[in-house]
């Protein structure tokens, strides 16, 4: 084994802090220059898809954490790394990703590689789920994409027949980072790692329910991936609605931050000639952000914070919201509650406080 | 009433995408798309109902500017209520461009002398961040000096399609045009103090620039009137000393104006359209609703006690008003 082994059993490296909590592991690969970083700072460091052109190359593993539902670590590998390289097994890992660039026409050496990784991955460890982005599709137009994409799937399946090896199963996703296509698929690369998933679906189905609502999303605020939804199936317009929505009022938010009026928001100073009713001496429940924006063909998509990460976003009809407000928000409690009981076994079972 | 505006400058320094993506709701990525003006495109743009925006989009190219300052001068240059003129920041032929533009002041002087004239430094986002005011700051004086030397005042804006810099101008560039946007402001104040707001704000409705604002209002728990935080005499009874207590984002009006108009865009992607939108923040509760046919109102609520549903009701009550305010404004000229 080469040097490259030294360079990733190295103490961990730049951004990882040694804690106790036990991380999914989620292991980005691909050729040079086929967007894994791009990927990793649109996604998690909120950097804009054209600024990611200067990104310098990535030379040794970069282990990255992010904290959601459940604690992430997102390896971001050099584009020479191979099955050898690597020096860690693949059981370690709780997904693997691997880039391949539509846009760049000598795709032969990525699908090589790509083969390489899937077998290695396969016999050592079945179970991992295989991703494959067919990244960079926005340079092409919608017929052309459609086509690649195809043959690039076509290629590697072929690949992998011709090695008798046709039974490991890849899942392909085309995607780009200028869209909505990046955040969608990385979400259900996401919802993958999350055992309690079925129970926070669940939650979700009975809100639906009840709230009359067509569909309903619980997000990841930060990174605006969708870490769970119900089960009437995803629709791309709705989908980047939300994603624009969580990222207009991110970015509203700090535009009418008063200086002198917004802490005394947060902590309101006890008024001795409130007009209010006086309240019962426990403490009101904590504040939680909301939102609603109307459209005008009769439906409302709310936005309703569950966690400090999270957020549970949902479109129902306007009459509804209007109308049962009350209830509406009655049942937004009980999901909240139901979250953050997820969301607090999850990290006690991973060894978190 | 008609108000004429010349969109000028050389050709490909942006004038047809800034007003593809003011006027027709098209995101800045689809500008590349946008073949070269021929001769001139003209626009009738409805803004504010009874005001209607004659955009002359004049194509820059050499014998286009050509013929306008010969044999169309008269055509062109009459009657004109704004010049805008648009200056290609990263353009290399800078001594052409200034001598077509000394030109068109020359034009503009004797056939409009009451025009307005606002010139925009454009693309600025081609200039590396650091480098932006340094740069706007000398490119301004020379304009600057430019126009007073044809007896002329303009305002120059550095401005970029990327960025809100494009909605700042073109804010400033309509409350020129609406007649008496002072006595809009008297009343969105009356309105604000109506709402416990800090501060509203009026839209125009599709191109989302702003028309007017309210004055400043004082922090719920520090109002003058009741005497909690100010302390030090009388002179925080001035809108100015409001402004310095809250201390809210100096460029909150052109990027709330941006966001907007990229939520709206999202909503268009959907076959739906954008209706109003209510926040309870953290840092503050806002209402964005419809305020007459042609106008939309932010309401920027500080007070936690105030509901967002009290916040509509009022709204929906100062609808009449604002209607026919609005009607009055534009008559009474």
């Amino acid at each position: 084994m080469a040097p490259a082994v030294a360079t990733a059993a190295a103490p961990p490296s730049t951004n990882v802090k040694p804690d106790s909590l036990q991380r999914s592991k989620i292991l980005l690969l691909g050729q040079r220059r086929s967007g894994k970083t791009s990927i990793h700072r649109v996604l998690f460091d909120n950097t804009a898809p054209n600024e990611t052109f200067y990104l310098e190359p990535t030379t040794r593993i970069e282990k990255h954490i992010y904290d959601t539902v459940i604690p992430l670590e997102i390896w971001d590998c050099p584009g020479s790394t191979s099955p050898e390289s690597l020096g860690t097994p693949f059981s370690e890992f709780a997904v693997i990703v691997f880039v391949i660039d539509i846009s760049n026409p000598m795709y032969q050496q990525a699908i090589k590689q790509l083969v390489d990784f899937a077998i290695a991955a396969y016999e050592e460890s079945p179970e991992t789920p295989f991703e494959v982005f067919v990244h960079k599709v926005d340079v092409y137009s919608d017929d052309y994409k459609l086509e690649n994409f195809k043959q690039i799937t076509q290629r590697v399946n072929d690949e992998l027949f011709d090695l008798q090896m046709e039974h490991i199963q890849l899942n392909f996703q085309a995607t780009s980072c200028y869209d909505h296509t990046i955040y969608d698929a990385f979400s259900r690369v996401i919802q993958k790692l999350i055992e309690a998933l079925p129970y926070i679906e669940d939650l979700l189905n009975v809100f639906c329910a009840n709230a009359q609502a067509s569909k309903a999303f619980l997000f990841d605020i930060r990174s605006r991936l969708y870490v769970a939804t119900d089960a009437s199936p995803v629709d791309a317009g709705t989908h980047s609605l939300c994603c624009d929505y969580i990222k207009m009022l991110t970015a509203f938010r700090p535009l009418y931050a008063s200086a002198i009026a917004t802490p005394a928001r947060i902590t309101p100073p006890s008024r001795s000639s409130s007009t209010l009713p006086s309240r019962a001496p426990s403490a009101p429940p904590p504040f939680s952000p909301s939102a609603a924006l109307a459209l005008a063909q009769g439906t409302t998509l709310t936005f309703h914070q569950a966690t400090p990460a999270l957020a549970l976003l949902a479109l129902l009809p306007s009459a509804v919201y209007e109308a049962r407000r009350g209830l509406l928000e009655y049942n937004v409690v009980f999901l909240r509650e139901g979250v953050q009981e997820i969301v607090n076994v999850e990290r006690e079972a991973r060894g978190g406080t | 009433m008609k108000k004429k505006v010349l969109l000028m400058g050389a050709s490909g320094s942006g004038k047809t995408s800034m007003r593809s993506l003011i006027f027709s709701n098209n995101p800045a990525s689809l500008t590349s798309r946008l073949g070269a003006t021929i001769d001139v495109e003209q626009n009738h743009v409805r803004f504010l109902g009874d005001l209607i925006l004659n955009l002359w989009d004049c194509g820059g190219q050499d014998a286009f500017m050509d013929t306008y300052l010969s044999t169309q001068r008269a055509t062109i240059f009459q009657h004109v209520g704004v010049l805008i003129y648009v200056f290609d920041v990263g353009a290399h032929e800078r001594t052409q461009d200034l001598s077509y533009f000394r030109d068109c002041l020359d034009a503009l002087r004797k056939y409009s002398p009451d025009a307005r004239v606002f010139l925009l430094l454009h693309k600025m986002d081609l200039v590396a961040l650091s480098d932006r005011p340094a740069m706007l700051a000398r490119r301004r004086e020379e304009l600057e000096g430019e126009s007073s030397g044809q007896g002329v005042s303009a305002t120059v804006f550095g401005t970029s399609i990327y960025d809100e810099s494009l909605y700042k101008a073109w804010s400033r560039i309509v409350h020129a045009i609406i007649p008496n946007a002072a006595v809009l402001t008297k009343h969105l104040t009356t309105f604000a103090e109506a709402c416990s707001a800090t501060e509203v704000i009026l839209f125009e409705r599709t191109t989302f620039l702003v028309i007017a604002t309210s004055s400043l209002q004082f922090p719920p728990f520090a109002s003058p009137k009741n005497g909690a935080v100010v302390g030090n005499g009388g002179e925080l009874t001035t809108p100015s000393a409001a402004e310095t207590l809250h201390a809210l984002d100096g460029t909150r009006y052109e990027r709330t104006s941006e966001l907007i108009k990229a939520l709206k865009h999202s909503c268009s992607r959907l076959r739906e359209e954008f209706s109003a939108l209510e926040m309870e923040l953290p840092e503050c509760t806002a209402v964005l609703s419809e305020m007459t046919r042609n106008t939309y109102v932010l309401v920027i609520v500080h007070d936690p006690t105030i509901e967002t549903a009290a916040i509509r009701i009022n709204i929906r009550l100062a609808r009449s008003k604002f209607e026919e305010l609005q009607s009055d404004t534009i008559f009474t000229r």
